[in-house]
């Protein structure tokens, strides 16, 4: 280590603990939980398997009207045609071909039904039958190059999208739906299409969605950077 | 000790503070035979881990509580829950820790591991060092308790013989650490219903390892309550000896004949009786 890093380091380690001195309690804790935040997160990845399913009974009931709605607009989100043009997915990033797909576009790809659970970081689940496109074959059709490590779904509601790890994201369970119980994406589960995956909690499944960007790099996301940990692996 | 016209040949017999009591520390007599005076109740480690087991417990339900209040109830959207008849009503702020649900999650997963690792330390140090010993059921323990019982409620005058625990004691003791257990199964299983989904459906599916959990804090919530009540209530001056480890065996509830709330305040040591009671 050389003096002028040296120096640094130890200004910088005062600036934390002067930082950690104007506050009691929860402040100062904060980066005690940064790091076990961190060290979850490298247990959890470890425990992910592409192989992990969540299974459903084939007769059990969906949950149907009483399956929460929610966003973070003011109002309920819904794409406007005559303001916006066409809705489009775009998918991005590193790949060899970007895609900008209509919703027609998405339809015609292979298409997944799947009965799973919805695991809601505040501790709720519900049901639902999605119908949609595996992000592994969007991923297989646009060509995903080595580079991407991370995902970032992005949505049209607010500034709202979450960004995952690239095993989470292309774990076969992983959809772009646009159905729902055998019926199109309705405004309030964030129509015309979402991401929704059991391998997740629910606020990393980004609704009203249109962009899916594949990055070298992580870049947060609307829940992650207000304090939810980035993982929120199920 | 070896003596030589009075003086010692030196080394550690030579040590001072040896005192009488605690001549016996070298070799370890079996558990069974009759072992010397204690010098002190509480290992250190059995010391330091109960009260590092206080902050962890104390966090863990703390902010468990605040978690369980983003969803105060356990059915299934669209479904309904046969055993939980407060579903709806949160627990009181005061009893919760952590501000909101993200901030108390961050306490969950992070003291979770003090907890834990806390746990493994003071259950393998028990099991290596031999204080499992008092503590692991044997026969006769149910006949014990229900003398315990009996004495508690005035029906046996006597207090029943003991080792270093009674028997209600001991079980209570016992189950702790099972109980501990219990929540780091049923937290994997609500933490990782898809990964572990095996360990989770063992527990009957996500809403009832989510229940089990809730259950299981409750039992660590009540074996703590009447834990501290009861050591305030029959045994006040044990708390010492989670501290620095020192107990006055004469003060015991047993030599004090104590029952919750009812026993005599020791009579002050007197230089012409031993110990200051009657014989």
């Amino acid at each position: 280590m050389n003096r002028r890093h040296f120096v640094s380091l130890g200004a910088s380690s005062i600036a934390a603990a002067l930082g950690a001195c104007d506050s009691f309690g929860p402040k100062r804790a904060a980066s005690l939980l940064r790091f076990a935040e961190r060290k979850n997160e490298g247990l959890e990845r470890w425990l992910f398997t592409s192989g992990s399913r969540n299974r459903v009974a084939a007769d059990a009931r969906s949950s149907g009207r009483a399956f929460p709605r929610y966003f973070v607009s003011d109002s309920m989100p819904v794409w406007n045609e005559a303001q916006r043009g066409v809705w489009r997915l775009e998918v991005g990033g590193a790949v060899r071909t970007p895609l900008s797909l209509t919703l027609d576009d998405l339809v015609k790809m292979r298409s997944t039904t799947q009965k799973v659970d919805h695991f809601c970081v505040e501790g709720w689940t519900a049901r639902a039958e999605w119908t949609g496109v595996r992000m592994s074959e969007l991923a297989r059709v646009a060509g995903v190059t080595p580079d991407a490590q991370y995902v970032d779904f992005q949505s049209f509601d607010s500034d709202y999208h979450e960004s995952w790890d690239i095993d989470s994201a292309l774990h076969p369970q992983t959809l772009v739906a646009y159905g729902m119980d055998r019926a199109m994406l309705g405004p309030g589960h964030g129509a015309p299409a979402r991401v929704h995956s059991p391998v997740k909690l629910g606020y990393k499944n980004t609704k009203y969605l249109t962009r899916i960007l594949f990055m070298p790099t992580r870049s947060g996301g609307y829940w992650s950077d207000r304090g939810y940990e980035w993982y929120g692996g199920v | 000790m070896t003596t030589v016209g009075g003086h010692s040949l030196g080394g550690a017999d030579s040590d001072p503070e040896l005192t009488p009591g605690a001549r016996g520390e070298g070799e370890r007599a079996p558990a069974d035979a009759v072992a010397p005076p204690r010098r002190v109740r509480h290992h250190w480690v059995v010391r330091v881990t109960h009260w590092v087991n206080v902050v962890g417990l104390g966090l863990m339900i703390t902010t468990g509580l605040r978690i369980f209040n983003a969803y105060p109830a356990f059915a299934r959207k669209g479904e309904s829950f046969c055993c939980y008849p407060f579903a709806g009503k949160p627990i009181p702020d005061a009893l919760t820790f952590g501000g909101w649900l993200a901030g108390a999650r961050n306490y969950h997963f992070a003291a979770m591991w003090l907890l834990f690792v806390n746990g493994l330390v003071y259950v393998s140090f028990i099991y290596l060092h031999g204080e499992w010993r008092d503590l692991v059921p044997r026969r006769g323990d149910i006949r014990d308790s229900w003398e315990m019982v009996k004495f508690y409620l005035f029906a046996r005058r006597e207090h029943p013989h003991q080792g270093k625990h009674n028997a209600l004691q001991k079980s209570a003791y016992f189950a702790m650490p099972i109980f501990g257990a219990l929540a780091v199964l049923t937290g994997i299983a609500i933490w990782k219903p898809v990964q572990l989904a095996p360990l989770t459906n063992l527990l009957g599916g996500y809403v009832w390892a989510r229940y089990w959990h809730f259950l299981v804090m409750i039992c660590l919530v009540l074996l703590s309550v009447v834990h501290v009540i009861m050591v305030f209530a029959v045994d006040p001056y044990s708390i010492r000896s989670m501290i620095t480890g020192g107990y006055d065996e004469t003060k015991s509830p047993e030599a004090r004949n104590a029952r919750p709330f009812f026993w005599r305040r020791p009579m002050p040591a007197s230089p012409r009786s031993d110990g200051g009671f009657d014989t």
